[in-house]
């Protein structure tokens, strides 16, 4: 699940992957720039509970069509499926209603906002209605910090797609390989015999 | 279950060592009472997340933040959706610290405590570990040494599985093995290299209680490399007290297992010097029972039987009966932890790993075995592994996306566990203002790392780098977070054995010196911590001190 590169030390990924580095599977992946996934408190309840149903509405029709369209640029169909095949806008919506807090909210709600201005100011038109060339030509802008806080929206963003995606069962059991149980260890399997990488 | 219900024994805690405890117990013939302050999780059909992949468990298996911080606080980054239900919740079970000294107090939830959820990491302490305290002068003398433990270490280590490579090394004792865990092709490229570089220093396999072989009389199946164990793992391939103890316990007819049951206090006879029984509360219900019994094996985790043991009263005192000579609570100690040091492996992208293991490699202890000039007292391990890095994004689109079909080079990481010394003014006590749901006084933490314990992570820090370096990696980092104690989850001590009845709580049998029919047998007991993992030596020191009370139980000296 983990989708970047892990530069810095950080717990070992191997002496119990599943309680010491709980840590390096998530922060270790985007360093310290961690877009932190959120929950909603839940005060009411003795112990929160984590909501599974349907995301608790965050974005407006026009919001949620550009998230979807942004994601499906960043992640787009090629010979495996995109991120709105994947179900990414609404992992994404369950990140910001559900799981996440105002300032994660505010910061992703300001971006998609950033990216609607320019794109009037661009080509006369909302971002959801731009070409995809152009389409693409806006998230190049934000990546390089040429809308304003173009930069850390576009890390933000991204990581949302890529764990959403990752996390999905199209990233999980197409993208990737899957190995539910595996049942032994080679230590030196030889890269030829796999053309998709291991999902974690 | 009618008050006049009679048990041989009481055990307080089910996790790894009061599921030994009921095991050994049951077996040798006694009715045993059970107890558990959590709920019941039977082995396999109570592990919701078991063998589930991301996209089946609430919030991809990411533990949202807000969540964590509200109401598991203590755990930090080790709580994860999946492995949540098996843990304490914090913000409902408070505990107390001033604030400029923190303590984190990770603890079980439910039946099997943390035996669901450790690390699995299995040594035997050495020779050495039993003896540093009366050769140094620091804290008080073991009344055992190893060679007392030994045939339990053997004794347990067949019955739950032990993997792990035979080594010979007089300061880490090896166990009675199942084979190890593989190195991969990296890690056997860096144990040539730091071990021709560092003449005497060892990279070695992990020791686990994962099982590499099946134990069929136990149902029991070797591990399937899927590395999610802190789930719960349905073929019982790792230790845990419902794959192993508690199935041995229940065959024998005579375990009575009572979960959501909280153990306040023992109930105690001042002038016979015996406890006659256990005062529990329904945690349902709030009803109150005292249980009588012949023997109280108190397996609580080691704050939680500090809790138990502070708060076993007189009326109308706030000192506990056990605390007679003030060594009660006093020399808590956790491990050093937060040192992670890393390095680029080269080469042998040819290579990737198939499966996942549930651990990779140790560099045992390689300081202070011998007279050497260092700041610091005792040592420390690293545990660690290598594997091959993640794709990191690049821009966006198809570029990107197929840009991460590939994984990165090798890397290896590793992380120090070392060992704290006992300071007496290390304690635990209660907090007689602040009171738990139950009415208990809440267990209070005033215990700091001191300067041998930030010395000795100066030097695991420098020479981890050090070793890597030399030793070929390239792009060598490390990093040091704060460490507040308990977050190594190995805090032990407070209950210490002793030869001297003044200055220690238990005896060489873990018996309390004020009651020979009470017996401590987790991690209250340590005198010393080691620096590696502890839980083996709490399984072996449990059966040890079981064979013991049912040998005195049956002579009638208890």
């Amino acid at each position: 699940m983990d989708q970047g590169g892990t530069m810095a030390a950080e717990p070992s990924a191997h002496f119990s992957l599943d309680r010491r580095t709980a840590l390096a599977g998530i922060a270790g992946v985007f360093g310290a720039s961690l877009f932190a996934p959120l929950a909603r408190a839940a005060g009411y309840e003795p112990i929160p509970k984590i909501n599974t149903g349907k995301p608790a509405v965050v974005f407006t029709p026009a919001q949620r069509a550009l998230v979807a369209a942004l994601s499906e640029r960043i992640m787009p169909t090629t010979d495996t499926p995109g991120a709105i095949a994947a179900g990414v806008p609404d992992y994404i919506e369950h990140m910001m209603g559900d799981w996440a807090v105002s300032d994660d909210r505010d910061l992703i709600l300001g971006g998609l906002a950033a990216i609607d201005a320019r794109s009037m100011a661009d080509f006369q038109k909302p971002a959801l209605k731009a070409s995809s060339a152009q389409q693409d030509a806006l998230l190049t802008l934000t990546m390089n910090d040429a809308i304003p806080g173009g930069a850390k929206f576009f890390e933000a963003f991204r990581q949302l797609v890529l764990t959403g995606y990752f996390t999905s069962e199209v990233g999980i059991m197409q993208e990737r390989s899957y190995l539910p149980v595996p049942g032994d260890y080679d230590g030196a399997y030889p890269a030829s015999k796999i053309d998709r990488i291991f999902s974690s | 279950m009618a008050a006049t219900d009679r048990f041989d024994a009481i055990v307080i805690g089910s996790g790894v060592s009061g599921g030994w405890a009921a095991k050994e117990l049951t077996e040798k013939g006694l009715r045993v009472l059970m107890v558990d302050r959590g709920r019941m999780v039977e082995h396999g059909e109570d592990y919701p997340y078991d063998g589930k992949p991301a996209f089946e468990i609430p919030a991809r298996n990411r533990m949202p933040a807000a969540f964590t911080k509200s109401d598991y606080k203590g755990l930090n980054f080790w709580v994860q959706p999946a492995n949540q239900p098996f843990f304490t919740n914090d913000r409902l079970n408070p505990y107390d610290f001033d604030a400029p000294n923190p303590f984190h107090w990770v603890r079980g939830g439910v039946v099997g405590g943390k035996s669901l959820t450790w690390g699995r990491w299995s040594f035997r302490w050495g020779p050495n570990d039993f003896e540093a305290n009366q050769r140094e002068g620091i804290g008080t003398d073991w009344p055992i040494r190893y060679d007392d433990v030994a045939p339990w270490y053997s004794y347990v280590e067949k019955y739950i599985g032990v993997s792990g490579g035979r080594e010979n090394l007089d300061y880490l004792p090896d166990s009675e093995f199942m084979p190890p865990f593989p190195m991969n092709v990296a890690e056997k490229w860096l144990k040539e290299r730091l071990e021709t570089e560092f003449p005497g220093r060892k990279l070695i396999n992990a020791r686990l209680s994962n099982i590499t072989e099946d134990k069929p009389e136990q149902n029991r199946t070797r591990c399937q490399k899927r590395a999610q164990c802190d789930r719960g793992c349905s073929f019982g391939a790792y230790f845990s007290t419902q794959a192993v103890t508690l199935p041995a316990a229940r065959a024998t007819g005579r375990l009575t297992l009572r979960p959501d049951t909280w153990a306040t206090n023992v109930e105690y006879d001042a002038a016979k010097k015996r406890v006659t029984g256990v005062r529990l509360v329904n945690a349902n219900t709030g009803a109150v029972e005292v249980v009588p019994a012949r023997m109280v094996f108190l397996c609580a985790s080691a704050m939680g039987s500090l809790h138990v043991l502070l708060n076993s009263r007189p009326e109308g005192s706030e000192r506990s009966h056990f605390h007679s000579n003030g060594a009660l609570g006093s020399a808590v100690m956790d491990h050093i932890f937060k040192v992670n040091i890393g390095g680029d492996v080269p080469g042998m992208t040819e290579f990737v790993e198939y499966g996942r293991r549930p651990g990779g490699v140790y560099v045992p202890r390689f300081r202070n075995l011998k007279a050497e000039e260092l700041p610091f007292k005792r040592g420390y391990g690293y545990q660690g592994g290598a594997s091959r890095r993640q794709p990191a994004p690049e821009g966006f689109g198809a570029a990107m996306k197929h840009g991460m079909r590939t994984y990165g080079g090798w890397r290896f990481n590793m992380s120090a566990f070392g060992e704290c010394l006992p300071y007496d003014d290390n304690r635990v006590m209660l907090n007689f203002a602040k009171k738990d749901a139950r009415g208990m006084p809440l267990l209070r933490f005033d215990v700091t790392f001191r300067d041998n314990e930030l010395k000795m992570m100066d030097d695991a820090q420098a020479e981890g780098e050090r070793m890597l370096r030399q030793a070929g990696l390239t792009n060598v980092t490390s990093n040091r977070g704060t460490h507040i104690p308990g977050e190594a989850i190995h805090e032990m001590g407070g209950a210490r054995m002793g030869r001297d009845p003044g200055t220690s709580v238990l005896n060489g049998f873990n018996q309390a010196h004020d009651a020979a029919n009470l017996f401590v047998t987790d991690g209250a007991m340590m005198a010393s911590v080691s620096c590696v993992n502890p839980s083996l030596t709490f399984m072996a020191m449990t059966a040890r001190a079981a064979d013991h009370a049912v040998k005195q139980m049956k002579a009638g000296t208890i």
